[in-house]
């Protein structure tokens, strides 16, 4: 055992410690509030049910991109009904595109290909494209996350 | 008595000129190594640089207004109607590319001559930290004029952030201070732009700065063997040096106006959030980054490539501790050299790649399209003529 553990602290080692350990106590109770102020404050969004302008005018296979909350969503209107997805391209953040013609969400970015349901059918995305909610409330129709 | 003399006396009379004097001198007509030239001057033209950047970021910050609605139209209004305008604004984009140029040959002159090696390391550190304060300067001034390119350029750069393991999410949210790319990124990226990185750069300029006067510049003697420089022998600093120096600010306002005048930056389209424009590609120098991170695939894929792309940086930053040998001059370095050589050409490949790719190409008369990947296909002209690819 070091000799001096059974020594009785000094005074002066005693202040020492007393000066770092506030030190250190005053450097995170300032820098707590100053990381939090940095934090995104969160505007939510996302949630709420867009409706689709001008959903009822849209052919069969044709495609349209809006903005539910902050995020960019791809509805399509199918023979079965209307289908949405995050247009965001789960590889690097692009916008993909519907290209009615190879039924088909493009990404212009790498060339990622997803199929009309989503799934990834070539390029570097790593994951589907999440798909939205849709509600045919009467002849209009809602889009949102949940 | 004259009015010099009152102010010199004011001086004496309360400072200790003398001594101020001494450093002064010791430092303005200290000798450099003998073989101290031209391209001794590339570090100094990387400071030139930032103070132009300094002077003409401050002269663009009168106009410019950091908000998505007003941005861009605070850039056409900077080019159109400001005297001059268009001339601070082309002087500092290029700037800003050039800037970066110079601290890359300033690096490689290092590398090659050896100067990281003891007692020179922690000069050295402090370099690679400039260079990365540099290019983050880059990418953050990037996207303020709010256009098209640079801001889908800046929402697949902080995608990339959140495959960093584990607080990949965080990362990617506090960057961009919130889920997408917003008014409040523009934000964060002009505070980052304007006030953090221009002091923190100054910061690490003056340590930089001072490590390196504390052992003068190296010579191409062993570690440890060097001869002490007799005065006679040294290049003063001043006049000789500085002189050099004066005609590399020439040199450059020279280039910097030329190509400001042939090969103005465009202001693009204004960013809209609902639609990419193709093949975005970054800046050349997040191009060899940009080509690597698409080699790598799968599960795993992004993880692989954020570590692929960070280990030239943290190899840089170790460099001096990893090579130790004694020797610095290149002719006696073959491994190092070779390793640099191979680092060099390897970035500058990659970075064609990206450059070239998903682009059509001719090479010796026939006709290819360069994949995502850099592969050249071939294009047969006799079946279908190529579609564009934009
Ligand atoms: S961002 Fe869509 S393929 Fe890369």
């Amino acid at each position: 055992m070091p000799s001096n553990m059974n020594k009785p602290p000094s005074r002066r080692g005693f202040l020492d410690w007393i000066v770092a350990l506030g030190t250190m106590i005053t450097t995170v109770a300032v820098s707590i509030p100053g990381l939090m102020y940095l934090w995104p404050a969160a505007k939510g969004g996302g949630d709420e049910n867009v409706e689709v302008e001008g959903a009822s005018k849209m052919a069969t296979g044709q495609g349209k991109t809006i903005q539910v909350g902050s995020q960019a969503v791809v509805v399509v209107r199918h023979r079965s009904g209307f289908k949405a997805f995050s247009a965001v391209c789960t590889h690097l953040g692009c916008l993909v595109k519907w290209d009615q013609s190879a039924k088909a969400f493009l990404c212009p970015c790498h060339a990622a290909i997803f199929d009309e349901n989503g799934k990834v059918v070539s390029g570097p995305p790593p994951a589907p494209l999440p798909e939205f909610v849709v509600k045919e409330i009467g002849d209009k129709i809602f889009v949102s996350a949940t | 008595m004259g009015l010099g003399k009152t102010v010199k006396q004011f001086f004496d009379d309360r400072y200790d000129t003398k001594l101020a004097g001494e450093l002064i001198s010791k430092q303005a007509f200290k000798r450099l190594p003998p073989h101290t030239g031209w391209l001794h001057v590339l570090g100094s033209l990387s400071l030139l640089l930032f103070i132009s950047q300094t002077i003409t970021g401050i002269m663009l910050l009168i106009y410019y207004r950091p908000t998505p609605e007003a941005a861009h139209k605070s850039i056409q209004f900077i080019t159109a109607e400001v005297q001059f305008g268009w001339l601070y604004r082309q002087i500092h984009a290029w700037g800003a590319s050039i800037m970066i140029l110079a601290v890359i040959l300033h690096m490689t002159r290092t590398y090659f001559m050896g100067a990281y090696k003891k007692p020179r390391e922690l000069t050295w550190v402090t370099g690679v930290i400039l260079f990365i304060l540099t290019i983050t300067f880059g990418f953050t001034g990037y996207l303020l004029p709010w256009n098209q390119i640079a801001f889908w350029a800046t929402t697949v750069g902080t995608e990339s952030a959140n495959k960093v393991p584990v607080i990949g999410d965080w990362l990617q949210y506090f960057l961009r201070g919130g889920d997408a790319v917003t008014g409040e990124t523009l934000s964060r990226f002009f505070v980052v732009h304007v006030i953090i990185l221009p002091w923190a750069l100054t910061g690490v300029i003056v340590v930089h700065l001072f490590l390196m006067r504390m052992s003068n510049l190296a010579t191409l003697e062993r570690v440890g063997e060097e001869a002490p420089l007799k005065p006679e022998h040294g290049i003063p600093f001043f006049p000789v040096h500085v002189a050099k120096e004066g005609v590399v600010v020439m040199m450059m306002l020279a280039v910097l106006v030329t190509l400001s005048v042939v090969s103005p930056w465009e202001i693009g389209e204004p960013a809209n959030a609902l639609e990419t424009p193709p093949h975005i590609k970054p800046e050349w120098y997040f191009l060899p980054s940009y080509q690597l991170l698409k080699y790598f695939e799968g599960p795993y894929g992004a993880l692989m490539g954020i570590i692929g792309c960070s280990v030239p940086f943290v190899l840089l930053l170790l460099w001096p501790f990893l090579d130790r040998g004694k020797e610095r001059h290149p002719k006696k370095r073959p491994i190092a050299v070779v390793f640099g050589l191979f680092g060099l050409l390897g970035a500058m490949f990659l970075g064609y790649l990206g450059h070239i790719s998903e682009t059509d190409q001719s090479f010796f008369g026939k006709r290819y399209h360069i994949t995502l990947k850099g592969w050249p296909e071939p294009i047969d002209d006799s079946t279908d003529a190529a579609p564009p690819t934009h």
